[in-house]
Formats: C-alpha cells, sequence, structure tokens
C-alpha cells in the first residue's frame, strides 16, 4: 500500500502440521473407437458430474462466422432421433439431472450432472445427444432469432464490450479475435452450417469423456463401454492459422457507452498457454499482482484509495495464444488514477525482487487455493479437465504445489519482465467519451469506437 | 430411495453463541462460517444499504488484527474468504486447509469481541459499496432488476420495501457511531452462529470454539422491528426506467406462505414445475413454445434463508413487438392452467427427483466447499434452533401431493396477491411520448 503503514497482528495461533491432499486415483482408458476416458472416483454426495468434450470450437468455423460452435451446442440438446425437445427436458428432470451444451474458442462440451442411482439412463441420453442430434428446423429458426436477440443485448453490457475489444486488438486476423457475431452475421447463420459442425466435430476420435463421482470406476467403466462403445468418426483436421502479430506499443481502445456511470477498464497482452513451462511461474507472479483479494493491485487501488469494488488480474489460456489482462470498473473521475496505478504495481513487479514473506504468503495461497478442488465433484472435474485439455503430465496434481513452493523472487522478477509486458499493454476503457476521453489519452494514441464496433472520428 | 444423511453436532456455549459442527474428513479442508441474525430487511430507517455496509466494515479490522489482516491471513493460509448480506443473515466464511483452523476461528472470534475501525475505513469502504451499486446496478442493463425493483412496490412495510443495497444519500450520512452502534446491538455473541465444516472432529471443534469464543459476553437479546405486512387486497404495480437495455421487461411477484408449514413445501415444488429451467412451465410456454420471450425465469429466492414476507419472482424479458399486456396474458394463461388443473402426479415424480438432488448439489458445493450445507445449518439453527433439520427436511418435499400444489396456486398466486413491475427500455419510451 502507497499511502498507509501495513499493521501487524498479535498473537495469531500458528499453523498446525499439514495434513496431505490425497488426489483420488484417475481410471485412464481409450475405447477401441478413439474416445478418451477419464474417471475419478468421489463419494462426497450421491451424485456424478461428467463432461463430454470434442476438440474443436467456434476458432475452428471462424472462417464461416463467429460463434457458429456455440449455436450448433445450443441446438444440438432440441432433437433427436428418438426424442423431441420437450421429451429431452422432462427426461432430464426425471433423472434428478442437469445438463448443458456449449463451445468456447477451442472446445465443445456436453456437461451434465445427476444422482448416481441414474448413471446410465443419464449417459444413454448424452450418448444419443452426441450421436443422433436431429436439429430440427423449428428448433433452429428459433435458438436463431434468440440468439439476434443476445448479440444485441450483449452491445449494452460494459464487460463484455470491453473483453470483445481486447480480443480484437490482442488477436487482429486471428480466429481468437472475434468473440460474437453480428446481427448480420447471425442472420445468415444455416442450419446446414450446424450439420457440418456436427458431423466434424462430434466423433469419438475427438473426444474426451470426464466422470467425477459417486461411483465405482471398474463398473463404470464396463457401462461407458457399453454406451458409446459402438460409435465411429475420425479426428477433424486441426485448423491451420497464422500467429496473430503482437501489438507494440501501448495504445488506448475507448469504446462510448453514453450515459456510463462508471468506466470498465480492460488491459493485456499476449502470454502463454496451459502447457508452456512458465505456466506456474505466471500464475504466482499474478496472484501477487492482482489474482487474490491479498494482491498488490487490490489492496491498492481498492483498499487504500477506494476507486473500485472489483480489481483483478488473470490469464487467459486460449489453446494456441494465451493472454494476461488486468480489469477494474473505476469511478469516471479517477480513470487516470487507477491506470497509474495500476501500470505502478506492474512495474513495481518488473523492477525490485518480492520480499520474502510475500512470497511465501503467496504460494501458500496458491497451493491451498489448487488443493480445495479435491473437496467437491465440480472441482475435482475442473482440474481433471485441464489434465487431460492440455495433454498436462500424469502427476501434474500431485507435483503442483513443490513447483509452486520451489519459486524463489528472481524466477518471479524475470517472468513479470516477460509477462507483465507494461510497455506494450493494450488499454481498453469503455465509459462515457465526453467524462474520460482526456484522461484515457494520457496513456497513449487513442482510437474510439461505438458500442456496435464502428470506428468514431476522433 | 438412497436418503442421504450427514452427520451434524450442536451445542450452545454460556454466552448464547450456538456451535454447529459437520466433519467431513474426505478432504484436509475446513469452512468456517459465522453467521449473525441480522440482514438488511432490518436495518435503521433512514440508513438504507447500512447492513452490507457494516459487513465491509467487518473486514476493515479488529483489536488484534488491523485493517487487512484478516484477508492477508486467511489468504497466506491457502485459504479464501467473502461475506454477504442477505434478507435476514449477514455470514461470513472462509475455506481454508484444515491446518489453519484455529487460526481462523482466532480471527472470527477477534473481530466478534472488539471491531475496530476508524473513519478512514468508513469513508474507504463507502467509496468501495458505490462501485459495487454501480458495477453491479446503475450502470448495467437490468441491474438490480427485479430484486431491487420490486419490494418497493409489492410491499408497505419499510422493513419488505426498502432499497436494500442503499440510497447514496444514505450510506453518506452513515457515521462511525452508526457503525459502532449497530455492532454492539446485533453483533453479539447469542445473535450468532459459528460453523465449523468438513476436516474437524467434534470435540476439537467444540474445543476450539470453546478456547477463543466462551469469553466474548453476551449483550442484551436485540429487538428486531415486526416485518409483518398489511393484508393485500388489491393487485399492485408499478414502472421503472431501463437506461441501457433493449428489451422491454417485467417481474411478477406472488407473495409466499410462511416458511416451514405444508403449503410452504408445495410452493417450493410448484415453483419448480413453473421454473425449473427448460422444462418449467413459463419458460418452456413463453421462450420454447409461443417465443414471445427471450427470457423468462425466477423461483424463490434463498427458499431456506428468509424469515419474514418474500415471494416467488418471475423475470421476463420479452419482444418489443410484443406489448407488455400481450406478454402478462401469456404468462397468466400459464397460472390459469395450473389452477384449473393442478399438476398431475407423474410430473410432480419427476420434480421430487429433481428436488432431491438439487438438495444433495446444495450439501456439497456454492461459493466454496460446503457453502450451502453452511448456510442450511446457519438458518435451520438461528430461525428454528434445529440444525438436524439438514437431514429431515427433504421428507416435507416428497410427501407433498397434487392437491396440494393446485391448491397452493389458487390461493398464493391470485392477481390480489401479486405485484408487477414493468421495466421499460428509455429509447422505446422515448419514442412513444
Amino acid at each position: 500500500m502507497a499511502s498507509r503503514a501495513a499493521e501487524v497482528a498479535v498473537g495469531v495461533p500458528a499453523l498446525t502440521p499439514e495434513r496431505s491432499v490425497t488426489w483420488p486415483k484417475r481410471t485412464k482408458s481409450r475405447l477401441a473407437n478413439g474416445l478418451e476416458i477419464v474417471l475419478a472416483e468421489s463419494h462426497s454426495i450421491p451424485k456424478f458430474h461428467g463432461e463430454l468434450f470434442f476438440r474443436s470450437g467456434n476458432a475452428g468455423v471462424a472462417h464461416r462466422a463467429p460463434a457458429l460452435a456455440d449455436l450448433t451446442a445450443t441446438v444440438l440438446r432440441t432433437g433427436t432421433a428418438k426424442r423431441t425437445s420437450r421429451q429431452i427436458e422432462e427426461d432430464l428432470r426425471s433423472l434428478g439431472a442437469d445438463l448443458g451444451t456449449s463451445a468456447g474458442a477451442d472446445t465443445s462440451a456436453i456437461s451434465f450432472a445427476g444422482l448416481s442411482e441414474f448413471a446410465e439412463p443419464l449417459l444413454g441420453l448424452v450418448n444419443e445427444l452426441a450421436r443422433e442430434a436431429s436439429f430440427p428446423e423449428s428448433e433452429f429458426e428459433r435458438e436463431r432469432r434468440q440468439k439476434l436477440e443476445e448479440v444485441k443485448l450483449q452491445r449494452t453490457q460494459p464487460g463484455f464490450l470491453a473483453g470483445e475489444r481486447l480480443r480484437k486488438v490482442l488477436f487482429g486476423a486471428h480466429p481468437y479475435a472475434d468473440v460474437a457475431p453480428t446481427p448480420e452475421q447471425v442472420a445468415a447463420y444455416r442450419r446446414d452450417d450446424l450439420l457440418t459442425i456436427y458431423r466434424d466435430f462430434y466423433t469419438p476420435e475427438n473426444g474426451l469423456l470426464l466422470l467425477v463421482g459417486d461411483f465405482d470406476s471398474a463398473a463404470m467403466l464396463a457401462k461407458i463401454e457399453n454406451v458409446f462403445g459402438a460409435w465411429s468418426g475420425k479426428k477433424p483436421a486441426p485448423p491451420q492459422t497464422a500467429a496473430p502479430a503482437n501489438p507494440r506499443g501501448r495504445r488506448v481502445y475507448l469504446v462510448h457507452l453514453p450515459g456510463s456511470v462508471q468506466t470498465q477498464i480492460l488491459a493485456g497482452s499476449h502470454a502463454i498457454t496451459r502447457k508452456h513451462p512458465d505456466w506456474v511461474k505466471l500464475g504466482l507472479t499474478n496472484s501477487l499482482y492482482g489474482g487474490a483479494f491479498n494482491s498488490r493491485l487490490v489492496m491498492n487501488i481498492r483498499e487504500d484509495k477506494g476507486y473500485t469494488y472489483s480489481p483483478r488480474s488473470g490469464v487467459s489460456p486460449l489453446r494456441q495464444h494465451g493472454y494476461f489482462s488486468v480489469s477494474a470498473a473505476v469511478r469516471n473521475d479517477v480513470v487516470a488514477a487507477s491506470l497509474t496505478e495500476i501500470f505502478y504495481e506492474m512495474d513495481r513487479l518488473r523492477s525490485l525482487p518480492v520480499p520474502e514473506a510475500e512470497l511465501a504468503d503467496a504460494q501458500n495461497y496458491l497451493s491451498g487455493v489448487f488443493s480445495m478442488g479435491v473437496a467437491t465433484q465440480d472441482g475435482l472435474l475442473s482440474q481433471l479437465s485441464t489434465v487431460a485439455l492440455n495433454e498436462l503430465p500424469d502427476d501434474y496434481l500431485e507435483t503442483y504445489r513443490t513447483k509452486v513452493r520451489a519459486l524463489t523472487p528472481d524466477d518471479l522478477l524475470q517472468t513479470a519482465r516477460k509477462y507483465l509486458d507494461s510497455p506494450n499493454l493494450q488499454i481498453v476503457a469503455v465509459g462515457d467519451r465526453a467524462q474520460i476521453e482526456s484522461q484515457a489519452a494520457l496513456f497513449g494514441d487513442l482510437e474510439v469506437f461505438d458500442a456496435q464496433g464502428n470506428k468514431l472520428p476522433a | 430411495v438412497n436418503r442421504f444423511q450427514l452427520p451434524v453436532e450442536h451445542t450452545k456455549l454460556p454466552n448464547g453463541l450456538q456451535v454447529v459442527v459437520a466433519p467431513d474428513a474426505n478432504a484436509p479442508v475446513v469452512t468456517v462460517g459465522v453467521y449473525y441474525k441480522i440482514g438488511f430487511r432490518l436495518e435503521p430507517q433512514g440508513r438504507s444499504g447500512f447492513a452490507h455496509l457494516f459487513e465491509h466494515m467487518m473486514f476493515q479490522g479488529s483489536a488484534n488484527a488491523p485493517k487487512m489482516q484478516h484477508i492477508k491471513l486467511i489468504n497466506s493460509s491457502g485459504g479464501t474468504l467473502n461475506g454477504s448480506t442477505h434478507y435476514d443473515v449477514t455470514n461470513y466464511y472462509q475455506a481454508v486447509p484444515s491446518n489453519a483452523l484455529e487460526r481462523v476461528l482466532w480471527l472470527e472470534a477477534d473481530r466478534m469481541r472488539a471491531l475496530k475501525v476508524d473513519d478512514e475505513n468508513l469513508r474507504n469502504q463507502r467509496d468501495v459499496v458505490k462501485e459495487e451499486v454501480r458495477v453491479n446496478v446503475l450502470n448495467q442493463p437490468y441491474g438490480g432488476f427485479p430484486w431491487l425493483d420490486l419490494p418497493p412496490v409489492a410491499f408497505r412495510n419499510w422493513a419488505n420495501a426498502h432499497n436494500f443495497y442503499g440510497d447514496f444519500t444514505d450510506l453518506d450520512a452513515a457515521s462511525l457511531a452508526d457503525v459502532q452502534s449497530f455492532f454492539k446491538t446485533y453483533y453479539v455473541p447469542n445473535n450468532a452462529v459459528l460453523l465449523i465444516l468438513g476436516d474437524v472432529k467434534p470435540d476439537e471443534g467444540f474445543t476450539l470454539a470453546k478456547r477463543h469464543f466462551a469469553d466474548i459476553p453476551a449483550g442484551p437479546a436485540p429487538k428486531f422491528a415486526d416485518p409483518a405486512e398489511p393484508e393485500q387486497k388489491e393487485e399492485r404495480r408499478g414502472d421503472v426506467l431501463e437506461k441501457f437495455g433493449t428489451l422491454p421487461a417485467m417481474a411478477i411477484g406472488y407473495t409466499m406462505p410462511k416458511r416451514r408449514t405444508a403449503e410452504w413445501h408445495a410452493m417450493a415444488l410448484l415453483d419448480q414445475a413453473l421454473h425449473g429451467g427448460r422444462a418449467g412451465r413459463i419458460h418452456r410456454d413463453l421462450v420454447l413454445e409461443k417465443q414471445i420471450a427471450v427470457e423468462a425465469d425466477g423461483g424463490i429466492d434463498d427458499l431456506f434463508g428468509y424469515n419474514g414476507p418474500t415471494q416467488m419472482v418471475t423475470r421476463i424479458l420479452h419482444k418489443p413487438e410484443y406489448s407488455s399486456e400481450a406478454t402478462l396474458a401469456a404468462f397468466d394463461e400459464v397460472i390459469r392452467e395450473v389452477q384449473q388443473k393442478g399438476i398431475g402426479s407423474h410430473e410432480l415424480d419427476q420434480l421430487k427427483v429433481k428436488w432431491r438432488s438439487d438438495y444433495y448439489a446444495t450439501l456439497e458445493g456454492g461459493a466454496m466447499p460446503k457453502y450451502g450445507l453452511m448456510h442450511l445449518l446457519a438458518c435451520f439453527t438461528l430461525f428454528d434452533g434445529e440444525p438436524q433439520l439438514v437431514n429431515s427436511i427433504l421428507e416435507g418435499f416428497l410427501a407433498v401431493v397434487p392437491q396440494e400444489i393446485q391448491s397452493g396456486a389458487q390461493k398464493y398466486l391470485r392477481n390480489e396477491n401479486r405485484a408487477i413491475v414493468f421495466r421499460k427500455p428509455e429509447a422505446a419510451a422515448k419514442e412513444a411520448a
């Protein structure tokens, strides 16, 4: 904190000896048709959680239109060869199940959770959706019209507008640049596009089935073989895309949202993927910077200065290119002051080694929070999917804490210099132009856009 | 049917603090919560938003843990923490590796015993809270809709009808004296429950609770204003301008029966029949079939966690080509059908399976491990004096019969028992004018 000396607590009880974290044994298998399987038992409640991933998403069809894989996932649940949309929803309810279908940039997924006593019928329904979805014309039309209203609505949300602009700025001509379609692109979606995506992406060779919960792994594996064994289909060719240019020099992008009573700041730069050897180092550096309540940025612009409620930083690990970003929704009159502190804290980590005690606190934080994944079925599922989708080593969960604890102040200094790229940070500010333009312009050459994405005259 | 039971032990310290322990050694993680029986409903008049502002102040320092030390000590022990303000309770909670249990209890006891804050802390958190209100309400499309819009239309008692996030003039008027007085009145051990869940043995939990909390003096029992509502005899309606969003919206709220009555169980299942996701009748009818609405969802918020008047609320964003009245007429048709025909036993059976499955999920997870279990145990202890209800309350829902659902629909889903707020996009309102 800049203006007020921190006081220390008196009489704090010491930590007792740590109990080791035992990650459950994973059962890994691959069916003859290529479907990869990962199972882990967790008997906290008589339920199970699952996810059937396909390793292709919106980026794989970006040449056709943005978010097409997402609409494919949405319409997927509205009919199969055997069941109507209404039957599907009622059958899910009768199994006590929740089911979601979605696609991100790199994957498409059917996520589900249900009572262990109904595991087999739920897997049967998931199998039907993955293999026999019928994409009824009327359902497609409805979802397309829904999507049209959604894309209009998104353009009134400061958080969406900031994220959309940053992705365009960081990724240029790469498919990761476009997170949402225009209304015209939605109007041009065709049912045939969805059928093509479904045929190409939703195949066992392209698939990964993860299950975590209250079951016996051997018996579950037999059920899976029984349900999914007869499926067949090849992996699609991976999309060939040129690496995006890494923007040089600070620039500012103002998205003008008239009448805003607050400014959404989002700034970022290219970073790394999950597979990169620096990933753990960057995770720890980020948690010191703005990734935890106790981080420097939160202490500074929230707890000391009161500029914002919700500052945070993070690393978004897209499959081909990750990026680092920092965000805060701040009072209109402190946009320049907030950006100054955002850079100050970044530059401090780039210039001065982190004190040993602060490093130890951050190491404890990151390893403790990581281990909390073991306490719930969906927490464990999320950890296992990170490992499997990124093809991380089998002992990733077991060795993560050791890796975090081995890092030194010098490691963090080097990491901050590489990836908290303050000289090249791209700054997005969403707010009322009249109130913030002169403040934002202090930080670099400035371009202004309206909420529809049109460039406005300077 | 697999009936899932959890071990729960409960005691009360001489100063009135209730202590609940729910052991589970599956993971080396312990969740600790302290719940105080005061929420935004009964905050002082002229001080709207104060209960929530006060919640922020509880992170600003106590006698032996100055500003930021609570947060620093939890994070550096490998844990996460938060607090939240509800209608009738305010909670503070943390999930940590179980070797930090005593440290967490020490911290919670220190701030229950002696909050130590100053004017600078108050100014700082008032600024933070205003940015919270801006990011969640004032600078968001449909911000605060309908949770802040509906109460002033639906209710007549200030306790139920005021702005729970706080008018900025009231937040500005809040003083350090108000903070101290609120703390002395409501944050006494005899108005609280301590919960320790996860990797802890009951004896160990009780011993540590005594060690750190037993010497905190009890205070006078807080006096609570009566939140009862006068009888409603007419449908109530109101309008709110939508500054950013493009779609017209409406919210319809029906006042619900008192908690833990047979009617309450029936209405909870009817709520699922109406609002249970894509299978729910309202979404199915308005979004999927008639395609009038873009979004139609809702329900009884925090069913177990309120202790005064509450509503079942439906939230609808509809296409501009349908008028508000046409949209409402379509909604009314769904309500009329359930009043006239009830729901079949087959549908009720499905709802019960889903209810049971959702209940188990609540017990396991939430904002952090065992958050849902903590919340239920706290509310059953503070409102009912019976934490063991967590193991038996499911039975009441599974015993509901179709006739009770139809009677509930006829009694509670009447126009004279509802309020409607129309949230009208500013752009469209200007065109019409």
